[in-house]
């Protein structure tokens, strides 16, 4: 598991959601990547329905990866992370009373996957209730597990294939307590995926973007 | 006349000296030519023993004048001066039709040649005397028993002091952690964590580094079994090309009189790695080429450089 860098890239002007994510495959393979399969990350939210001590009652995410497919992960708003078996979902479902699925709240990313050299470039439709609502980029240095170390070469990486809209440094790495010189694991992937489709769930609904 | 003073010859004298030398050469020849004939036809025994002895005599004494004639003049000749670098070849500088025959120039430059070549055979002759390590010294086979070999000493070093060698070269360094094992018999086997940057397995016989293989830090580096992997090559195409260079590094550093030099300087070429992925190419200024960081370092100063953008 390397450094990853999720961000969202903007829908170019005057062109779909599904022309801008065309226009990305051809720019990396252009660049020489190579297209190996598919990929998806996706996040089902829940809501505490009792709540004993009183407090306001957090979310809880629930996450797949495609990179991990035997692995549920499991975000409280704010902590703790936890990651499981794949059957957690199950646990969920028995868990019904305490925890309720938000529905039309699944928000997923799909889409293809590319390897260039070590790096790994997954470009996916963003979608919520069928509806597409951007694109997210995934980049991962597979080489490095520092991100302190790595940055500034992904940086000139990803400004080779999306130009400006070259996200800053992750949060979830410049926030640790820890440094920048700790190494990376799936939950700071995770984090990113969360962050960004929070972000999109809040964002008005893209006129005629429907994915099929 | 000028360049002649200039040269120490006394050129008058020198003429006079080669008609001696023609003349000498000629009364010798009439010595053996009498020799040869033998004696003449005379009337008498007598006549023809005494007619042969006077001309002998004669021829003899002319010889003797000759001689004498150009021992007198050869101490006018005068010395060719000694200060001239090549002797009495420089003479041939003194040519006038240098350009149709620049046989001086082309004798300096044999001359500077040659004695290249004489200083480098010397140091190649004396490399090879201690280079009496040979890698595969032990697949020799029938003929090791016949001639008992000769173990280069440096081969044979006690266990304890490659342990200090080794433990020495990790103190000095703290951002490389040493690790030595003796999978098999006495070799150790050392791996190598660089920072969070990469790890080395460095496989040794005595204090020298028979082979290398560079991993990035987060790839196993045991095997299923749980024995160190020495030979799997790395997953990152970033590694394989450091395991190339650290190999090409490996012929480079050699000095078979002082093994613990020279992996003393292997580690220290290996320890900058410690910025593997900080650090741009010094000549691009670019941190990526073809995908990948720059993966080689000069042996010397220790620069970055992708592999293409090196000379
Ligand atoms: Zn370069």
């Amino acid at each position: 598991m390397g450094v990853t860098c999720v961000c969202q890239v903007p829908v170019a002007e005057g062109k779909s959601v599904q022309q801008t994510v065309e226009q990305l495959h051809k720019k990396l393979e252009q660049l020489g990547a190579m297209k190996q399969g598919s990929f998806f990350v996706d996040c089902e939210t829940y809501h505490a329905t009792s709540n004993a001590s009183g407090q306001p009652s957090k979310l809880l995410y629930v996450m797949h990866n495609s990179e991990t497919p035997l692995s549920c992960l499991a975000l409280f708003e704010g902590g703790p992370f936890l990651t499981a078996d794949a059957n957690f979902d199950v646990l969920m479902v028995k868990l019904k009373s305490h925890f309720q699925n938000a529905k039309g709240h699944k928000v997923e990313s799909r889409g293809a996957r590319y390897r260039y050299c070590d790096f790994l470039v997954k470009v996916g439709t963003v979608t919520m209730s069928s509806s597409a609502r951007g694109i997210s980029v995934e980049v991962e240095y597979c080489a490095c597990v520092v991100p302190g170390d790595c940055w500034n070469l992904m940086k000139e990486f990803m400004q080779s294939f999306l130009g400006s809209s070259v996200p800053e440094l992750p949060a979830v790495f410049s926030s640790k307590p820890e440094g920048l010189f700790v190494p990376t694991d799936c939950m700071d992937t995770m984090s990113q995926y969360l962050e960004l489709f929070s972000k999109v769930r809040k964002q008005q609904v893209l006129p005629g973007s429907s994915v099929r | 006349m000028a360049d002649v003073m200039n040269v120490g010859v006394n050129l008058e004298a020198f003429s006079q000296a080669i008609n001696a030398i023609q003349a000498l050469r000629s009364s010798v020849t009439r010595v053996f030519d009498s020799l040869k004939d033998g004696m003449k036809n005379k009337e008498t025994l007598e006549g023809r023993e005494k007619a042969f002895i006077t001309d002998f005599q004669d021829n003899l004494q002319s010889v003797n004048r000759d001689l004498n004639e150009l021992e007198r003049l050869s101490t006018l000749v005068g010395r060719p001066s000694e200060s001239h670098p090549l002797h009495n070849s420089g003479l041939l500088s003194l040519d006038p039709v240098q350009d149709k025959t620049p046989l001086y120039s082309q004798l300096l430059q044999a001359y500077k040649w040659s004695n290249k070549l004489q200083y480098h055979a010397g140091l190649a002759s004396s490399l090879l005397n201690q280079q009496s390590l040979k890698r595969s010294a032990n697949q020799i086979g029938a003929s090791a028993k016949r001639r008992p070999k000769v173990q280069p000493s440096t081969l044979v070093l006690p266990i304890q002091y490659v342990d200090d060698v080794i433990s020495r070269i990790g103190r000095m360094f703290p951002d490389l952690s040493i690790e030595l094992f003796r999978p098999n018999g006495t070799s150790a086997v050392l791996l190598v964590t660089l920072g969070k940057v990469l790890k080395a397995i460095v496989v040794m016989r005595s204090l020298f580094i028979d082979r290398t293989i560079v991993r990035g830090y987060h790839e196993n580096v045991h095997s299923e079994d749980g024995k160190l992997d020495i030979w799997s090559k790395s997953n990152y195409q970033v590694f394989q090309k450091v395991t190339d260079h650290a190999t090409t590094a490996l012929l480079h550093y050699q000095l078979p009189q002082m093994p613990d030099v020279v992996v003393r300087s292997f580690m220290t070429w290996l320890r900058s790695y410690i910025k593997l992925f900080q650090t741009p190419c010094q000549r691009c200024g670019r941190f990526l080429q073809d995908g990948l960081p720059p993966t080689w370092r000069d042996f010397r100063t220790l620069e970055a450089f992708h592999d293409t953008c090196r000379q």
